[in-house]
Parts: structure tokens; sequence; C-alpha cells
């Protein structure tokens, strides 16, 4: 049965899609705004960026606050992401996998070099592979690796490398989970001391929580690119300054803007806003280890009291679309058939009554992110007769150990592809599993999946375990949360995409007025 | 502004903003949780101050949210003044040893600025209000309690209360006739500037983030919640702000009024 | 009225004073335990400072790695961080390396702690000189020309005026003066300090204005209000009468009186006001997003990078004492009494009453 909010949402993402057909093809260029021209070389960029209270460092492995930004502009990888999620290759001029999905083969194209002008050789691959995945860096992103055996790198060439996996584990998602926080860097790297890679600006001044500037990288993998000559990351700890400060010209992009902000500055006739209809999720996240939660109906009921469309006006206010308890819609594996869940408060209090539950009250863990979200589903609660209390704590409680006795809090993922998605949320082997979903089909699918490098044969694993988490998984994913990006007019090359980094391709940025 | 129209200025203000955060929750159209109409809607006719973030009716959330910084900064000041004379009064009672830890005790909290001592511990231990409040008091007692101290170390020193006290007068005779009366006013001036001082600070702390916890209405949480939209529906952080500074302004006024006007009764005494 | 004139009075020294084959300045002896006595407040606070960031509710190793992180890389970071000894040793090590200099490492961004501070610092002191430097003189003209002007009009306006002044929080005049300045109605200064970090604060004046503005707002009344009462207690004295009917020129009066008897309590009121400051940078550093010691302050906390907030808490009462001290020592040089005696001591309750009259 399809119904009426079904094809509103399948109709939304249809429209997003051919917004990505657009800003994909990157030489027509032939659309109104930041896109037009052809573009110039030459002059400075100065990007504002917001963390209100990390300042981040510089590590290419180990990225905190702003470094992730930084790293940008410092790193290249050895695939990087196309506008619409998925990974086409970098630094690599060839990567394959074994049709077992357990090994891959991977060469660099020729004639590459870091910053400091040494030739990139497998050993500085083998070497950034090995640091990401060291045990004593402890670096979380390690965990994406973790199938890796990272003892039993083979050096085929001065070019090429094979990698192996554990024992039993899929390899098929490495050139996702390898591309975020996979920077290749040389064997003398170091991330104070000595901190080059093969990005398009090299590094010329780092202010920890001020600013940091950089330099054209002339023998960049891309040729002709980047454009301008110097970069700027400004950060600042306050959304409202950054507005002020790119309205009066201090800054000439800011990434990321909050609905409020890019209302502002969609007034003024300065700056240009571009959205990216991102697969980035917004959720709820039930913990299937507490006795609220343990029980699949009292699940049930909370994604279907749930009012996603009110959700998305008012927390993401009106920028997102809905979403439909499951992640990666952009996976040519997702599965389209399953009918979007709509708002039965009906149903909901009698699955409710059913499991026991009527007159619930339980407290709903907010980080700062997500604490609107949470007050309105605490609002939408009351008409299921649940009494939700929100506790809004910091970044840094929100993502202490003690996150693992909450009953629900909010979460997000990252705009990735099926398998990397489940290895961030609730894949058996995932890095943060908040929801403690360990169902045994699903995970037997998962699994299958990632040792399946064949698409039409991966569907049949991925449709029947989606199916699994629509029913009875623990994440209730409400919405996908677009990204605004402002630009002063002077600036051309920011893009419309499907991921939440369309400002941070500063090898694309460039003015008009050098 | 004569002293005592100062002080009737200040208990004016004091009182308008103590009846609307008392009356105010009867009063308000919706609850301060619904979700009522656009976010950042602008003021209409159905909500005269519009709408904040969520889309929350800010007139409803201004009517209810007036009663925490009122009861906080109260306890706040009350409690300090109550321990912080104590303290004072004993040390300048017990002499050497007691008043030099009185004395050290002080001085060490006194090195900490008062809004670091407080973000310290709240930062550290949550942000219950009945915290927030001791906190708020552990860095306003040392003033008062440094001002009791030289006040009554004056008054002991002095030939009659040191005759009465030979005599073998009974020391809470002593206390009640001469002690309080000399504290009672430069007390009651300090509650005043205790009282302007906590409201900077609760505001002060809900603009930083560490106030009371959403989803409470409450105007100094208001003003951290609406700031990022603060040039797209001023009213959100205007009116609240508004009410927060009368309610300063008023304690402020009150205190000095206060302490004018008896410095005038005193002077045509002396 | 508080009789401001009359704190600086030496108490009667104890009867038997010690011989001394050389005479020491009293008031030397009496700054040497001055010293010894903050030092053992410093102490004091650095214990409870540390002591107090150990008992934050999350684990720096998890702050750092984030959410992702597995146990056993959260444990292999809490080893190099050396969080798995006890307490007790790893506050020995941390005086240990602070009276050395060695503020530690970020947790945030991997840099030594004393490399954030420092530039920081010097930011934020910039801005306190710059408004010591306008407020104390400002506060000491419109003192005394209110004092000389008292209960007309301009008197009672101003009075009245900066009552509204020093009650309105602090961020409040900083996001009004953003708004009347910097955004909505005059648009001339920038809203938001973004200094360059590698010129000195004090080169790029245009980001000082606004901050410095508000912090002059927020703490000249008090200073103001002290200077305007202890002229008035002066030029109510009997020998300024006298001097008067002399014919002795008001300048002179002024210079020679006024000014001189409002340093003692002034200098007490600069001390105070530079707590007020200490405290106000907190909060007016993040209205204009000013990259002083205040912002770090901020997200440090927030991002529990405790030997950052260990820095800065101990450096800020490091500061507050000093200038308690310092003060201190100025009243006593100032004041000839206390300077002469053999065992100056400052009357109880001065500061106390200085704060109240001050309005603090």
């Amino acid at each position: 049965m399809i119904s009426r909010r079904d094809l509103i949402g399948r109709g939304s993402l249809l429209a997003g899609s051919s917004l990505l057909l657009l800003s994909g093809c990157n030489s027509a260029k032939t659309e109104d705004g930041p896109l037009v021209g052809t573009p110039k070389r030459g002059g400075r960029i100065r990007v504002g960026t917001v963390d209100p209270s990390a300042a981040g460092n510089l590590d290419a492995h180990k990225p905190t606050g702003a470094g992730i930004i930084r790293g940008w502009a410092l790193y290249s990888k050895l695939w990087e992401w196309t506008p619409d999620v998925t990974p086409r290759l970098a630094l690599a001029e060839e990567a394959e996998i074994a049709p077992d999905g357990r090994s891959w083969v991977i060469r660099l194209k020729k004639g590459l070099e870091f910053h400091h002008g040494k030739t990139i050789g497998a050993d500085d691959v083998i070497f950034s592979i090995r640091r990401l995945t060291d045990p004593n860096l402890a670096s979380p992103f390690a965990a994406l690796l973790a199938p890796i055996d990272r003892d039993h790198i083979d050096r085929l060439d001065d070019r090429t490398i094979r990698l192996h996996a554990r024992a039993d584990q899929g390899l098929v998602p490495l050139s996702e989970t390898w591309i975020s926080f996979g920077g290749i860097v040389p064997t003398d790297y170091h991330p104070v001391t000595n901190p080059v890679g093969a990005g398009p600006f090299r590094l010329k001044e780092f202010s920890p929580g001020q600013r940091s500037v950089y330099t054209r990288f002339e023998n960049y993998f891309k040729p002709g690119q980047p454009y301008v000559d110097e970069l700027e990351i400004i950060e600042f700890k306050d959304q409202q300054a950054r507005t002020v400060a790119l309205l009066s010209g201090q800054i000439d992009v800011a990434d990321i803007v909050p609905a409020e902000q890019a209302r502002l500055l969609s007034g003024s006739s300065l700056v240009d806003i571009v959205e990216s209809p991102t697969n980035g999720v917004q959720s709820f996240d039930m913990n299937l280890k507490h006795p609220i939660f343990a029980d699949e109906r009292v699940r049930q009921a909370f994604r279907l009291f749930a009012d996603r469309g009110d959700l998305v006006q008012r927390a993401l206010q009106g920028k997102g679309r809905i979403a439909n308890d499951l992640y990666a819609p952009h996976d040519p594996t997702y599965d389209l058939a399953i009918p979007q869940r709509v708002r039965d408060v009906a149903q909901a209090r009698s699955l409710l009554k059913q499991a026991g539950k009527s007159d619930l009250a339980v407290e709903l863990v907010a980080s700062p992110a997500g604490a609107s979200a949470a007050l309105v589903f605490a609002e939408q609660a009351k008409d299921a007769g649940i009494n939700i209390r929100v506790k809004k704590v910091d970044e840094a409680t929100f993502y202490s150990p003690e996150a693992r006795t909450w009953a629900i809090s909010t979460g997000s993922i990252p705009a990735r592809g099926f398998l990397a998605s489940g290895l961030h949320a609730d894949a058996p082997t995932a890095v943060s599993n908040r929801t403690n979903f360990h169902d045994p089909r699903f995970g037997a699918l998962f699994n299958a999946a990632l040792a399946q490098p064949d698409i039409e044969k991966r569907k049949l694993l991925v449709h029947e375990a989606q199916k699994i988490q629509h029913q009875r998984g623990g994440l209730l994913i409400w919405g996908f949360a677009h990204v605004q990006n402002a630009a002063s007019k002077q600036i051309g090359g920011l893009g419309s995409e499907r991921t939440q980094f369309a400002a941070w391709r500063f090898d694309e940025l460039w003015r008009r007025d050098t | 502004m004569s002293g005592s129209r100062q002080l009737r200025t200040g208990i004016a203000f004091i009182l308008a903003v103590m009846l609307l955060a008392l009356a105010g929750p009867a009063l308000a159209p919706h609850a301060p949780d619904a979700l009522v109409g656009p976010t950042y809607g602008a003021p209409s006719s159905g909500a005269p101050l519009g709408y904040d973030y969520l889309g929350r009716d800010v007139w409803s959330r201004v009517l209810a949210g007036g009663q925490s910084i009122i009861w906080m900064s109260f306890s706040a000041s009350l409690l300090a003044l109550t321990i912080g004379a104590l303290l004072g009064m004993a040390a300048a009672y017990a002499r050497g040893r007691v008043d030099q830890v009185i004395v050290w005790i002080t001085d060490v909290l006194m090195a900490f600025p008062d809004l670091i001592l407080v973000l310290l511990v709240v930062s550290m231990l949550g942000r219950e209000p009945w915290l927030i409040v001791l906190t708020v008091s552990v860095a306003f007692i040392p003033a008062v309690a440094r001002l009791a101290r030289g006040v009554t170390m004056g008054i002991v020193q002095q030939e009659y209360v040191e005759a009465a006290w030979m005599m073998g007068y009974p020391w809470h005779r002593i206390l009640l006739r001469e002690l309080l009366p000399n504290l009672a006013t430069p007390l009651l001036v300090q509650l005043g500037i205790m009282l302007t001082w906590a409201i900077a600070m609760l505001s002060g702390l809900s603009f930083l983030g560490y106030g009371v916890a959403p989803p409470a209405a409450d105007w100094g949480l208001m003003i951290n919640e609406n700031r990022a939209g603060l040039l797209v529906q001023p009213w959100a952080v205007l009116a609240p702000v508004l009410l927060i500074a009368l309610f300063a302004i008023g304690t402020n006024l009150a205190a000095e009024g206060y302490g004018r006007s008896k410095a005038r009764i005193d002077e045509k005494q002396g | 009225m508080t009789r401001l004139s009359a704190v600086a009075d030496a108490l009667p020294t104890g009867d038997a004073a010690p011989a001394w084959h050389f005479t020491l300045p009293g008031w030397l002896i009496w700054t040497g335990g001055r010293l010894l006595s903050g030092l053992t407040a410093i102490l004091f606070i650095s214990a409870v400072v540390f002591g107090a960031t150990q008992i934050l509710p999350s684990d720096p190793a998890r702050v750092i790695l984030g959410p992702d992180a597995p146990q056993a890389s959260i444990d292999t970071m809490r080893h190099q961080l050396g969080l798995d000894r006890p307490v007790a040793e790893q506050y020995g090590v941390w005086i240990a390396k602070s009276l050395k200099g060695d503020l530690g490492r970020s947790l945030d961004s991997d840099v030594p702690v004393s490399q954030i501070v420092s530039g920081r610092l010097a930011n934020s002191l910039t801005l306190m000189l710059i408004v010591l430097l306008v407020s104390v003189p400002l506060s000491f003209w419109a003192g005394i020309a209110l004092a000389l002007r008292r209960d007309r009009w301009i008197d009672r306006t101003a009075m009245s005026g900066l009552i509204f002044l020093k009650a309105v929080p602090n961020f409040i005049v900083g996001i009004g003066l953003i708004f009347l300045l910097a955004t909505s109605v005059f648009r001339i200064l920038p809203a938001v300090s973004l200094l360059e970090p590698g010129l000195p604060a004090i080169a790029q004046p245009r980001y000082l204005v606004l901050p410095v503005l508000t912090l002059i707002l927020m703490s000249f009344p008090f200073l103001l209000r002290l200077v305007r009462a202890a002229a008035i207690e002066t030029l109510e004295a009997e020998y300024v009468a006298a001097a008067r009917l002399r014919g002795v020129p008001e300048k002179r009066i002024i210079w020679r009186h006024v000014i001189p008897n409002a340093l003692v309590p002034a200098v007490q009121g600069i001390a105070l006001m530079a707590r007020i400051l200490l405290g106000g940078v907190l909060i007016v550093e993040v209205v204009f997003s000013f990259p002083g010691i205040g912002t770090a302050m901020n997200a440090a906390i927030e991002m529990r990078d405790l030997p950052v907030v260990q820095a800065i808490a101990l450096i800020l009462a490091l500061a507050v004492i000093l200038i308690n001290l310092a003060a201190d020592i100025a009243t006593v040089l100032l004041s000839p009494r206390l300077r002469t005696a053999r065992k100056p001591r400052i009357r109880p309750g001065t500061r106390a009453r200085i704060r109240q009259s001050a309005g603090l």
C-alpha cells in the first residue's frame, strides 16, 4: 500500500537527485549561482568555521574539532568523494577488490609528490594505513578499518600494495571507510612538527582555536588546481559572530550555516547560499539493552508517533527531508520498496498498551546539536500519552561511556553508503552502536554483504537486512538534514552536493575578482 | 533622585517584575512548551512577541519564565548574607586563630573571580538549580563576612561595649542591642548589591550555556536559545533581556536608595 | 557615609616591641608576611583546582578520541596521558612541572598549554590595560567634577545613569553595542574581534574598540563613585574650608588635597575593578569572539581540556592575589602613618567597606 506521505517522501527524494545531476556535472556549469564562470587563478580565500569548544589539531588520522576541515586542505587520499557520496579514485590510479571480497590491490598514480618534495610511494601508503590503525595512536576512526590485517600488507612494487582482510571479514566498503580520515602522509610525518601531506594546500601557519593559513601546493595531483594562492581557515566560537563577519567581508565562505543564519544571509546582496540536500542522518537511538526498548512493540510505537514532517519543519527549520528509519537512500542496494512509515498515534497507543507500557515515562538524552529535535519529539510524544523528559548534556558527556546506559538519545550518521553507514551505527562490528542492536539474522546478512563485491548479489542481502532494521532495529531515523553553505558572490566553485562538505573542497574554490 | 525616591522606585521595579513572574503562568495564552507557530515567526495579533526557535509563543514563555531567576537570585543572596554575617561576627568575636583562619579562607575564595568559581563548579557537578544557588552564594560569602567582621570589630572595641561585657551583660543582649542595629544597614545595602550581582551572574551563566536546562521556560535560557536568531526575531531575546535588566536595575536602585536615605538620617542624627 | 579616609589608620602596635639590631622598615616585613600568606593561598588553590578538575564527569581520553573510539584505544590514551596513575601522583607531577613553567599539553590541539595561553593572555592583558588606562583618569576627572557639583542636576543625573549602567549585565551591554555600532544602527566598527595572531593586539585597534568600550562601561562606574565619595569627604573637611578662606585657588586644593586623599580608596578600588574585569572578560570576550583568556577558558571547560582549565584558573587566581597585594602595599606606602608604623595593619573590613561604597 502506498500512502500519500510515501509519495511525498519519494518525491522529495527524486527532486533531490535531479538537483544532484545538475551539480554532479561540474563541467557544464550552466546553472545560476556560484558555479557560473570559468575558474580564475590567484587571490586569497578566507573560510570561517564554527566550533564552540574544540580548537582541534592537524592530525591526518585523528583529527579533532576543525582539524577535520584543515585536513581537507592538507591531505589527499587514495579515493575522494564525488558530489553524490560515492568514492572515486584520487591518488590511486587503480584499485581492485578480489572476487571473494577479502583483498584489494591498489596502485598509485605516477609521479606524485608530497608538500616537501618527496615522491609518494608504496611505503608511504603502508605507513599511512599502519599509522591510522596503530593502537597507540588510538584514532577513533581506526575501527572503520579494523577488518584490515595491518601486519600483512604486501608491497608489490614502488607504487602498488595488496591489503588482506582478517579472517572471515569482508572489505567491500574499503573505498568508503578509508576516505575521510585516510590522508596519505610520508614516512617522516609528524602531526605537530612535520604536518605535510599531498593535499591542495601546504601549511604556512597554525594558531589553534584562531586560524590557520595555507599556500597553494604547486604539484597537487589535479593539474591546474587549486585556484587560489592562499587559503585561510578562521575559527569562530559563535554563529552570530561568523554571520556578521561574512556580511562585512571579513570572511568569504561560511560552511554549514544554521537555518536562521541562512535566513539572515539570504537577504544580503553580497552573499550566495548554496543548499546541499545531503543524506546525513538525524535519528533517535533506542537502546535495546534498556528494559523499556527491549520490547519491539515499544520501538514500533515510537517510530509511529514520531511526526517526521514536523520534526523537519521545526528542528531543522524546514531544511531537510523526512526519512524512513533507514540510512543511505542513494546507495544502489537501498530497498525503495519498503513503504514510508507515517504517523499513526492510535496504532502507537495500542502497541504500547499491548506491551503494558501505557503512561510510559522516559528520559531522552540530547547532544547540543540534537536538543531542538529532542524538544520537538517530547511534545509529539504527549499525543501518545508518553512523557519524555529531555536531558541536554554537553558534548563531552554525550560521548562519555555513560552513554551506554541511556534509554534513548539523539544521534546522527554522516552521509555514507549502506555498508559504511552500518559500520558507523548498528552493524555487528559498528564502532559506536548506541542501539545495542544485535539481531543474529541481520548480523549474518550484513557480514555476508561486506564480502560480496557484486552489486546485484549484494542487493538481495541488503534488502533483507533493511527489512529487519525497518521492522525491529533500534534507530528511529526521522530525517536527512540539508546543509547550507554560504559564500561571498566573489567566490566560485561552491556546489550543491549529497555530501555535507561541499564547502570544504578547497581545490575547487576560486575568486572572481583577482 | 533622592535616596528615598530611589528606594521606592527600586522596590516598585522589583515588585512589578515579581508580579509578572508570579501571575504570568496563569495568564499565558499557551503552554510554554507548546509548538504553536512557525520557527522564529514574527510578531502577529495572536502572538505579540512572535515565536521562538522552535515555534513556541515568546509571550507565553516570557510570562512563564520569570520565577527561576527571582528565587535563585534571592536565595543565593540571602544564603550568602546569613552565612557571611555569622562567619564575620564569629571571626570578630573569637579573634586569634579562628579569625585568622576565616580571613584566610575568605582571601582564598576572593582570589577567584566570582564567575570562574561558579563556572568551574557548575561545569563539573552539573547545572542543578540548587547547586547554582549554592555556588553563587559561596562566591558572595567572603564579601559579606569581611564586611560583618569589620563592623563587628569596630563595635566590639568600643568602650561601652567592653564595659557592658565586663559588667557581665549576657552576650545575646549585647548582640541584639549593639551589634545588630549597627550591622543592619550595611548588610541590607549589601543584600541589594548582591541581588544585582546574582542577577548578572545567573543570566551570564545562562548566556554562556550553563544555566537552567531546557525545556524549562526561563528568561536566561531564552536569551541563550534564541541568540542565534537575534537579528531575525529580536523579540525572543529582547523581551527577557529587558525584564532581567529591569529587575537588576530595581535591586540596585533599592540598595542605593536605602543606603543613601540611611546615611542622611545618620548625618542628621550625628 | 563610610569614612573612607579613615581606613588607613595604624592600629596600636603590640606593647613588647622586639629590639632590632638593624631596623628594617615595618612595611617591608609586613609585605614579606603578606607574600607568604599569598603563596600558601596559591598552593591551596592549586590543590583545589586540580582536585576539582578530577571530578569532571567525563574522561579526557574519551573527549580526545570522540564517540567512535573503542575501549582499547581509550585505555591506551589514558595511559599515555598518565590518567591511570594515582591522583596525588598526578598532582605532584603537575605542580613540579608548573613550577618549571611547563603547564602540560592541551588535550584538544596537542600543543603546549603555554603556547595557547601566552598569546591569549597577552591579548586579554592588552584589553584590560587599555580599560584601566582609560577608566582610571576618567573616573578621577569625572568623580572630582561631580563632587564639585554635588547634588546639582548634572551630578544627580550622572549618578542615576551610573546605577543603570552598573545594574545591567555586561553581555547585554555588549550585545547592545553591537546592535548600535556594528550591525543595525551604525555600521562603523567590526562586531567580531578577528585579531591576526601574528600581530600584537595593540597594533589592531579597530578590533579592540567594542570590547574595551563594554568593559569600560561595566567597570568605571564603581571607581567613579569611590573617587566622588572621597572627594566630597575632603571638600567638606575643615582644613579645606580654611584653605578656601585663605584664598587658596580651587585648582591647588584639588591637586594638593582632593586627589591625594582619593588615592587610597582609589587604589583599593582599582584592585577590585581589576578583579571584576578578570571575571568580565570571560563573558565579554565571548560576546565579541575576542581571542583572549576568557574564550580560551570557556572552550577548555566545554572540551574538558583539563591542562588548559587548570593553567588559566591558576593564572587568574595568581593575578588576583598579586593585584590585592600590590594594592595593599600601595595603600601602606601612600599613608604616612602606616608607612612608619612598626606593624602596619589595614583596618579590618576596609576592603569590604570600600567594596560596598563602590556598590560591589
